[in-house]
């Protein structure tokens, strides 16, 4: 008796929900979560007026949160490049170089690439010659930049190498019979075409980017989460300060 | 018929590792002649006709073009280079899959390389492939990109494409074989009229028996990596000596 009684509500509230649309309960869901955030928000007791007062200091970070992200686009691209046609050279010096740097960046963590090129190269200039010692030398975002952009160029040469792959061989070849050269080949032909496949992950890359430059932050370059984990850290509201941004 | 040759071959062979895929082939090409090149699949022909523009590099042999001589064996990558640039300058090739570029307009399929490898002007590059894309009949596409055009017309805007850099010598690797039935004559055609009006040297790899009887002053038949039977396609065709010709013959006819 009972088991039917369980069955007949559970067929009721099917019923009954099978009613909604997938959206409408995915609405509902999304609700749910914000207002059980909501709550958490006040039982926690999040100093607003805190978030308030600091929140211009901390958006004060975005444009060099920007300026990083940019700057290591725009290295990682070219380096990109070149170390994906390195890739699939026939050049035995620069297939190994490439895939030194590949499987070099790749295999070790960004965080200590950063501080690798921010602590560790300014110890190798007592060996350099006077007067290229300050190179090795680099401020915070400079060797936050170069850190992103040679790490990033790394992953992306593999999407490049990949996008180059997928043009079919028979573009080559035409190229070269009507007497190209190699290299016009690649600029004309096959770049063009890797392009399209290129692009769309390129982006999410840089997205990637964005969010890993909060690494930089580490080396004490103002950044956004830089300034958000000083603060934090300084009045004990780290729960607030990476959320103020936000 | 000029009688010096224009293509010659001189005991070439070619090996993919360890499999002899053309076997000590001589020939001459004359110039203006056209020769048919047929045999079982495998049997080498594409190979042989990608090593006269050195698409690949015979293993042993010489090859000559239109005065510019290529010896296998070892060279300096600059004396590589500039022989295979010069000995390409003056071949055009047609392949069974088109491979038209894909991301440029028909016109620009036509006119990119004799701008880049011949830095020839662009308003003159153009002009001339319209010449040439009037000449195969698919000059009303000129604007289109290749994934609009039929592969007919695909095909012929190849050729034009081959043309506008002037060959001395046509290399068509079974330029029929990839298009559907009704769509081989058209470019038949224009091969035909290649041969007749403009007296282009040519060599195609083909199983179109008609056209071969057609359009070709000889014909030659591989198997497995050698040449072994040559002649003028009407007496080939009816008097063939070799059992594997005439086996081959008596297949496709
Ligand atoms: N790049 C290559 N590497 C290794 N082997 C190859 C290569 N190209 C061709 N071959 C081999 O050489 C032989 C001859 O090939 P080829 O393409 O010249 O034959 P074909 O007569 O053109 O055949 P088909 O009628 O199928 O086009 C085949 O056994 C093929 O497997
Ligand atoms: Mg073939």
């Amino acid at each position: 008796m009972t088991t039917r009684t369980v069955d007949g509500v559970r067929d009721a509230i099917e019923a009954w929900l099978g009613r909604f649309s997938f959206r409408t309960k995915l609405a509902v869901v999304w609700a749910f979560i914000f207002v059980a955030l909501a709550v958490l928000f006040v039982a926690f007791q999040f100093d607003t007026q805190f978030m308030v007062d600091w929140l211009p200091y901390i958006l004060g970070g975005v444009p060099l949160t920007i300026l990083i992200s940019v700057g290591g686009i725009l290295l990682a691209v070219p380096l990109a490049l070149v170390a994906a046609l390195a890739r699939i050279s026939s050049n035995p010096v620069l297939y190994g170089v490439s895939g030194f740097y590949i499987s070099f960046i790749r295999g070790t963590p960004l965080i200590v690439q950063i501080f690798f090129i921010y602590l560790g190269l300014p110890q190798l200039a007592s060996y350099a010659p006077e007067a290229l010692a300050p190179l090795f030398i680099l401020g915070s975002v400079t060797s936050g930049i170069l850190a992103l952009g040679l790490n990033y160029g790394a992953y992306m040469a593999e999407i490049f190498r990949a996008g180059i792959q997928s043009v079919g061989y028979g573009q080559a070849e035409a190229a070269q019979a009507l007497g190209m050269t190699r290299w016009q080949t690649t600029r004309r032909i096959v770049l063009p075409q890797a392009v399209r496949t290129i692009i769309p992950p390129t982006g999410n890359e840089f997205i990637a980017m964005t969010k890993d430059s909060a690494l930089v932050g580490i080396v004490g370059t103002q950044e956004l989460f830089f300034r958000a984990s000083k603060i934090g850290r300084q009045y004990f509201h780290s729960l607030e300060t990476p959320s103020s941004p936000r | 018929m000029d009688t010096n040759p224009i293509v010659s071959l001189r005991n070439v062979c070619k090996w993919f590792g360890q499999n002899e895929v053309l076997k000590d082939i001589t020939m001459d090409v004359a110039s203006s002649e056209v020769i048919v090149i047929f045999g079982r699949s495998g049997s080498g022909k594409s190979t042989l006709l990608r090593c006269v523009n050195l698409l690949e590099e015979p293993t042993s042999g010489h090859i000559e073009v239109d005065g510019i001589g290529f010896e296998a064996g070892p060279h300096t990558s600059r004396l590589r280079r500039a022989t295979v640039h010069d000995i390409r300058m003056r071949t055009g090739m047609v392949f069974q899959e088109f491979n038209l570029f894909p991301h440029l307009s028909v016109i620009q399929n036509v006119s990119d390389a004799p701008g880049t490898v011949k830095k020839m002007q662009k308003k003159d590059a153009e002009e001339l492939g319209m010449h040439f894309l009037e000449k195969v009949g698919v000059a009303d596409k000129k604007d289109e990109h290749p994934i609009r055009l039929s592969g007919g017309q695909k095909q012929r805007v190849a050729i034009a494409r081959a043309l506008t850099m002037q060959p001395k010598v046509m290399l068509f690797d079974e330029p029929t074989s990839a298009l559907d039935p009704e769509l081989i004559g058209e470019v038949l055609a224009v091969m035909k009229d290649l041969a007749g009006e403009l007296g282009m040297t040519m060599m195609v790899v083909t199983h179109e028996m008609g056209f071969a009887r057609e359009v070709a002053n000889r014909m030659v038949f591989m198997h497995e990596g050698s040449l072994i039977e040559e002649g003028p396609p009407a007496e080939l065709v009816r008097g063939a000596k070799d059992p594997r010709t005439q086996r081959f013959l008596e297949a496709v006819l």
